[in-house]
């Protein structure tokens, strides 16, 4: 693995944990059910419209990105390591 | 005057205004009736015939408003699909209804070629059909397109397209909707917003969502364009109120729950250079608060509470005026619209008067031809299981349910098919679902029994609820107890749980 993509991993467990306990706290009223990286949240309901409208206002205020329309849809809502993903790119994107 | 008929006309009038913008393209008029027609060829090589259902298994498309404007010339109905419900939903609503094909997307064929491998697939995606979109050119100068192949006799009384909502039995219910039924309260709606060739709709709602017949087809029995709000965009309330502004949206038509959004995180009340002038919301009551607060900030927009269950389109409308201060209630539903006589009635049969409250009953061109594959409705006025009020004025004011029907963000849910899915479960001996809290905030709760004893984990649960139900009917929360409570006659006694639930769920607490 390069160094790169070994930093960009490190980040995006990082990013991944933030989101996990943001949901638990603020979706799943402090419940810890056992959320995967690749847990289907769209699919399996743990996400629906009223929660990712707070989530990418969660996302602007803790990461300090803004969501694109474009980039709103189901693939980058799919799972946390999608949305991490998501996240990591806008924050590459920002200017500096 | 058919559906089809509208954009025909309008391509008549207007070739060169623009229809539909969707995420995807924009098309005038011309282009729309064009590609119908193209589409609706390619459609009838694969053997779509009058009488024929086509699922459209779609994300909100220009393209997907040219194939149900194909279906309805070859005389077939349309049925629009939820984009985002697990493949094994779609697949009972195939077989329901008995659907010839389905057009969606490449990756969705191969879903779907998995549970129904008899159904068959056009994909909209696929470079054929693409192809017959790439070259629709300018519409000025041309000539009408060719109507031979799609131009299937049919009468008011068709099916015109089949919309499925939530069934207490556990299965999906289809709504079947005929010509007559979507003409008569299209044609009353863009007169009572005096819609014209000038104004611009926005379709919020998706299209397997009633809602969004008034979108479509207002806009094209005046001639005028319908704005498409891509999917990703519902989340995000400041870009929808950027998209009404940009879009110059000047009818919006919308549930509460997301004007409700816009307001709180958009900036609606303050957005400047709107040219909005109609607002009408629908499926949900809307908070007093919120719409005297929009009333407030926009004395000039007109209001409109419009009210139905999908088996009868619009029935009623209120045209909000002043709102007083002391008024804590939603605004009434109204009166009876689109050409309908609605009543109340109370258990023995009696007619409501002023002051009373009973079950709203609705007769007349609204009423949906029946559910698909159950006896017709005909003449039989449709029992709407809504409870109203006949107020002094004359206006009917919404109270509740006489069932366990519940209202989740505008979708439309029935407790029962949630059970009945829930009641599949290996590991589920008994359940009973429950709302808790309200409005946008409305959470379904599974009070549960496990037949081993230990507990059930939420994420079984949801993956459950989500192989089989539509996504807004996934429950929230698990609650699991030794027994559910039971009335003196053996019923599940909901008013029970639903006082136990309503402080436990939210804390997480164990009631067995």
């Amino acid at each position: 693995m390069t160094p790169e993509r070994e930093e960009r991993s490190v980040q995006q467990q990082q990013v991944i944990e933030i989101l996990r306990e943001y949901i638990a706290r603020e979706v799943l009223d402090g419940k810890d059910i056992g959320l995967e990286a690749s847990t289907p949240l769209l699919e399996w309901g743990v996400l629906n419209s009223f929660e990712i409208t707070r989530l990418i206002s969660f996302m602007t205020g803790r990461f300090g990105v803004t969501v694109p329309s474009n980039k709103a849809v189901g693939t980058h809502f799919q799972d946390l390591r999608s949305l991490s993903s998501l996240i990591i790119d806008l924050t590459q994107q920002r200017p500096r | 005057m058919l559906l089809r008929d509208l954009v025909i006309e309008s391509a008549r009038r207007t070739p060169d205004a623009i229809a539909v913008c969707g995420p995807d393209t924009t098309l005038s008029y011309a282009q729309l009736d064009t590609l119908a027609e193209r589409f609706g060829a390619a459609l009838a090589a694969r053997g779509v015939e009058a009488g024929d259902r086509v699922g459209l298994w779609l994300e909100k498309s220009a393209r997907g408003v040219a194939m149900m404007q194909a279906c309805l010339r070859l005389g077939a109905a349309y049925v629009p699909l939820d984009p985002q419900s697990a493949a094994a939903r779609v697949a009972t609503i195939i077989e329901d209804c008995e659907i010839a094909v389905v057009v969606t997307t490449s990756s969705r064929t191969r879903i779907l070629a998995e549970r129904t491998p008899t159904v068959s697939c056009v994909c909209i995606d696929d470079r054929s059909l693409l192809a017959l979109g790439s070259a629709l050119g300018s519409a000025l100068g041309s000539a009408p397109p060719a109507r031979s192949l799609c131009r299937a006799e049919r009468a008011e009384d068709d099916l015109a397209y089949i919309l499925y909502t939530s069934g207490s039995t556990g299965r999906p219910k289809g709504v079947c909707i005929s010509e007559r039924n979507a003409m008569s309260f299209v044609g009353w709606a863009a007169r009572a917003l005096e819609a014209s060739a000038s104004d611009r709709l926005a379709n919020h709602a998706p299209f397997h969502f009633d809602l969004s017949v008034l979108d479509l087809y207002v806009a094209f029995a005046v001639g005028a364009s319908v704005s498409l709000v891509p999917e990703g965009m519902s989340y995000m309330p400041s870009n929808l109120v950027d998209f009404i502004r940009n879009e110059k949206i000047t009818i919006w038509y919308s549930v509460p729950s997301a004007l409700i959004m816009m307001m709180e995180s958009g900036g609606l009340l303050d957005a400047r250079e709107l040219a909005l002038r109609a607002v009408l919301f629908a499926g949900e009551p809307f908070p007093i608060e919120f719409l005297r607060r929009l009333r407030c900030s926009r004395p000039s927009l007109r209001l409109f509470n419009l009210y139905g269950p999908t088996e009868t389109n619009v029935c009623t409308y209120f045209e909000v005026h002043e709102i007083s201060e002391d008024r804590a209630r939603p605004v009434p539903i109204g009166k009876a619209c689109s050409g309908d006589e609605v009543w109340a009635v109370q258990p023995d049969g009696r007619r409501c008067s002023t002051g009373e409250q009973g079950e709203l009953m609705v007769a007349g061109p609204t009423v949906m031809l029946g559910y698909w594959g159950q006896p017709p409705q005909g003449a039989r006025p449709y029992a709407t299981g809504d409870i109203v009020r006949l107020e002094p004025d004359g206006n009917y004011l919404y109270v509740g349910r006489t069932d366990h029907m519940v209202k989740i963000r505008g979708h439309r849910v029935e407790l029962g098919e949630i059970e009945a899915r829930l009641q599949q479960h290996e590991e589920v001996r008994e359940v009973a679902v429950v709302p808790c809290g309200a409005g946008m905030r409305t959470r379904l709760v599974a009070v549960l029994v496990s037949g081993s004893g230990e507990p059930i984990p939420l994420l079984s649960i949801k993956r459950h609820c989500a192989e089989g139900l539509a996504r807004y009917m996934i429950v929230d929360d698990v609650v699991h107890v030794d027994a559910l409570p039971r009335t003196g006659n053996g019923k599940v006694d909901r008013i029970a749980l639903a006082r136990e639930i309503d402080g436990t769920a939210s804390r997480g607490v164990d009631l067995s």
